[in-house]
């Protein structure tokens, strides 16, 4: 009797895949990989010590809204900041995905300031540029920030060509019956927005350079 | 200067101590010896590695001998560990105790501080207000009190159960009060007991009747402390006994009265069940309650209500114990030791609103559960939950309440182990699939880690998560109708929800409601979580900082039945020790009125607290007994002709300590 060979089940692409699945990698950390301050700079910044007591209950993964769609769950970004797997951290879709609900952050235990954590870590994520490359999220929040430096004030139809400039332009055409209905109510504008002494806001951001966060 | 040994000269011997690096390695004690040194009256200054221990003390006891020192500084911890250590050294050298004074520069210098030099400093500032001191010190003589043989335990749960029996079979007479109508605590609701699985009324009970019949115990329940007054070894208590309306002498615990109540089913919430049962106005709060007498209730019997019941429980009484004219009665009591086993009171489960307790009815606490699946409970050991159905699959949440900083923040200890029980009983009554939500296992105790072995191998799940939510909000079918439990699996790292029938919150323990007017009225201390403080958390665990109180069972601290009996029968032998030697050292730290100053106001006669002070009418002069005088200071403070004095803190000495502080040199000592 002839056994069935693994491709008379599965079809050439799934057992593909199952083959890629199956392969072996290795999986190890070496400490000298590790950023061993990591934890404490990111707790310094996100309000005090409370980061460092946290005990893995995972109450905050179960609160969050968004956990299942998290590569890491939070409680997981919060042990491996404390131990130092910056790189992963940093490049992890969890920090993006954040709604900022304050969920974990009324639930925790320890009352760890969670969402602050995450914010701390997408600035650090930006800075380091270590977010993957077309994700909308933190491409917002920089050209914000680029707008608000430059003008003082946020121009939101320009933010929204820039966004989708810089992620899928094919969206700013299918948006663009929405985009005019908002025009022609007075909700967008075309003209840019800014404070009046532009000068002076670009003295004190001048003078307050190299004082990022983290 | 009386008693400063030959040609009235003071002379003193200075001595400092590293303890290990304790001190040393915060403040320079070389440069402190040698700078008391240089100070006027200090004949000897040296430091040494442990003061404390033999060659330490002897070193003093050479000292005074060769130098003919008359007094001696101790700079080293606090008075409270090792005062009555120099003391007692420095009387073996020939010299009135009274003679010694300490410096604390551990707790109050080295432990503190960061920075050696300012340390320094400040160890030789203390050291100098010392030597300013003790020029004013003067021989005392040691006051002992006699020490009374009765024994006050308040609080009837298994720990003031234990201590009572411990001191009564020890000959010794035993008032043991309780507020409720019976004795057994908690461990008297519970069904069985973790590890072992014997059932607590068996192992209770029989201490419980004991207890009732024993000869040295008077046992008083439904009654409570009012009022303390005196200190160790003379206690003079107050006790309300309240009215239960049931003559106790004559009551024989029939029970044809609650048969007869003119309310037919019981309407109020059962306090012993845990409200999941109702009681008539007339009740016995279980079977094996101890004394087996009726109590009435005045909220909810129409008697007192209206006045206008047929009072049939009268009736029914063949002995007519019944009698709704009994008034609340005050028993005063003396006693030498008191022994507080108050217990806790379990959390307050919808305190945390996730878990929906009060709003599913099908949550229910630890507590609850104990109830539900004993033989006596309200459904008598079959487990029907309150819709009626009976539950296929249980979810149990750990740390309801406890490792928590928004509600309590200490592990309650005994959770773990009494969900794992529970775990085990359940799946006993009811073969159902039981969750464990846990955060961390504590199985650490004679025997419990095998009991949680025994779990596992019965299939018991173990999720470690703690619990998000509870909710009825389905989002599949197979979630129709049941609770949904939502909870981080950590280990496997994905988000579960877990569908149940049953929800067990397993609760923590927290101080009693009162505890806070329980230790003002017993003037002990309270650690910030609200449970009462013992003397050392290591080395006097049932002691407390008043003497003659000590502290046994829940009331310290979340703790099990095993070592609630330990520590019960650790507070009886220390109560003991005072009883046998019959007499107690009192500090001679007594407060007295300089005749000749005293204008006879009467302020201190009103406002001494222990009535030690006593007016003189022939002589118009207040006059202070020794014997009662607890050196509180208070009259001291309140004289306006600054006629009293108190020993070991007269005003010369304080004066001069402050100028040493503040490095002025005090006229006195020069």
């Amino acid at each position: 009797m002839q056994l069935p060979t693994p491709t008379s089940v599965h079809s050439e692409e799934e057992s593909h895949k199952i083959e890629k699945m199956k392969r072996v990698v290795r999986r190890i950390k070496f400490e000298s990989e590790l950023d061993l301050n990591f934890g404490e700079r990111v707790a310094d910044k996100a309000y005090g010590q409370k980061l460092l007591s946290c005990i893995q209950c995972g109450t905050c993964s179960a609160t969050c809204p968004l956990a299942h769609y998290m590569d890491y769950t939070p409680r997981k970004i919060i042990a491996m900041t404390r131990e130092g797997f910056k790189e992963e951290v940093l490049n992890s879709l969890t920090i993006w995905l954040c709604a900022s609900c304050y969920s974990c952050y009324v639930q925790c235990p320890r009352q760890i300031h969670i969402t602050d954590v995450m914010y701390t870590l997408k600035r650090e994520a930006i800075q380091m540029g270590f977010h993957p490359k077309r994700l909308p999220i933190p491409i917002l929040a920089q050209e914000f920030y680029k707008r608000v430096l430059k003008d003082g004030r946020n121009t939101e139809s320009w933010l929204l060509v820039s966004l989708y400039l810089r992620t899928n332009p094919f969206i700013m055409l299918r948006e663009a019956i929405l985009g005019l209905k908002l025009f022609l109510r007075g909700r967008l504008t075309i003209g840019r927005e800014h404070v009046k002494r532009r000068d002076q806001l670009h003295t004190i951001l001048e003078h307050k350079k190299g004082e990022a966060p983290l | 200067m009386h008693g400063n040994g030959h040609n009235g000269t003071v002379r003193i011997g200075f001595y400092i101590c590293h303890c290990g690096h304790n001190i040393a390695s915060i403040v320079d004690v070389k440069a402190v010896s040698e700078y008391i040194k240089s100070l006027s009256g200090v004949v000897i200054s040296c430091e040494y590695k442990y003061m404390c221990s033999d060659p330490g003390q002897e070193l003093i006891q050479k000292d005074i001998k060769e130098h003919s020192l008359n007094r001696i500084i101790v700079a080293s911890c606090s008075p409270l560990l090792h005062e009555h250590t120099f003391r007692t050294a420095v009387e073996k050298g020939g010299l009135n105790p009274y003679y010694f004074q300490m410096v604390n520069i551990r707790e109050d210098v080295s432990w503190v501080h960061t920075d050696m030099k300012a340390a320094t400093e400040k160890a030789k500032d203390l050291s100098r207000a010392a030597v300013q001191r003790v020029f004013h010190h003067k021989s005392l003589e040691t006051k002992h009190v006699k020490i009374h043989p009765d024994v006050l335990i308040v609080g009837g749960g298994i720990a003031g159960i234990h201590a009572a029996l411990t001191l009564a079979n020890a000959g010794k007479k035993v008032y043991l009060i309780e507020r409720n109508p019976t004795i057994g605590g908690h461990m008297a609701m519970f069904d069985k007991t973790f590890p072992t699985l014997d059932c607590a009324a068996c192992i209770l009970t029989p201490k419980m009747s004991q207890v009732k019949n024993h000869p040295n115990i008077i046992l008083w329940t439904y009654s409570e402390v009012a009022k303390v007054d005196g200190y160790v070894g003379n206690y003079k208590i107050s006790i309300r006994r309240k009215p239960r309306y049931v003559n106790e002498e004559l009551c024989v615990g029939c029970m044809d009265c609650i048969e007869k109540c003119v309310y037919k089913e019981g309407k109020t919430p059962d306090e012993f069940n845990v409200g999941l049962s109702k009681r008539k106005p007339i009740y016995i709060p279980f079977p094996q309650a101890t004394p087996q007498i009726v109590v009435i209730d005045r909220e909810t019997c129409i008697e007192f209500k209206s006045g206008r019941c047929k009072k049939t429980c009268v009736e029914a009484c063949d002995r007519k114990a019944i009698d709704f004219k009994q008034k609340e009665e005050i028993k005063e009591i003396e006693v030498g030791t008191i022994i507080l086993t108050t217990g806790y009171q379990t959390f307050d489960a919808s305190r945390v609103p996730f878990y929906g307790y009060g709003k599913y009815p099908n949550v229910y606490t630890s507590l609850e559960v104990e109830r539900l699946v004993n033989a006596s409970g309200p459904t008598g050991g079959e487990l029907i939950l309150r819709d009626g159905r009976h539950p296929k699959t249980v979810g149990i949440i750990h740390c309801v309440g406890s490792r928590d900083k928004n509600t309590n923040r200490w592990c309650s200890r005994t959770c773990c182990m009494y969900s794992l029980k529970l775990a085990h009983l359940l799946k006993e009554h009811t073969d159902a699939e039981v969750y464990n939500f846990y955060i961390d296992i504590r199985a650490a105790g004679k025997s419990y880690e095998e009991f949680y072995d025994k779990l596992l191998d019965e299939n018991v799940h173990f999720i470690r998560g703690r619990v998000a939510e509870v909710s009825d909000w389905a989002v599949r079918p197979s979630e129709e109708g049941k609770l949904i439990i939502r909870a981080e699996d950590t280990l496997i790292g994905i988000v579960r929800r877990v569908p149940v029938d049953m929800v067990v919150l397993a609760v923590g323990m927290e101080p009693q409601a009162d505890s806070q007017d329980v230790r003002r009225m017993f003037n002990i201390s309270c650690s910030t979580e609200g449970f009462f403080l013992e003397r050392h958390p290591k080395l006097a665990p049932v002691d407390t900082f008043t003497d003659g109180i000590f502290i046994a069972g829940a009331c310290q601290g979340p703790k099990d039945i095993p070592d609630s009996v330990a520590q019960a029968g650790a507070a009886a032998a220390q109560a003991l020790i005072l009883i046998d030697s019959g007499e107690i050292e009192l500090e001679p730290n007594t407060a007295y009125v300089v005749q000749n100053e005293c204008s006879g106001c009467r302020t201190c006669l009103t406002i001494c607290p222990f009535t030690a002070i006593s007016r003189d009418e022939a002589k118009q002069k207040a006059f202070i007994n020794e014997a009662l005088c607890k050196g509180c200071g208070t009259c001291v403070a309140a004289c306006p002709s600054g006629a009293i004095k108190q020993n070991l803190f007269e005003d010369e000495m304080i004066f001069s300590e402050i100028d040493g502080l503040l490095k002025m040199e005090s006229p006195a000592c020069c």
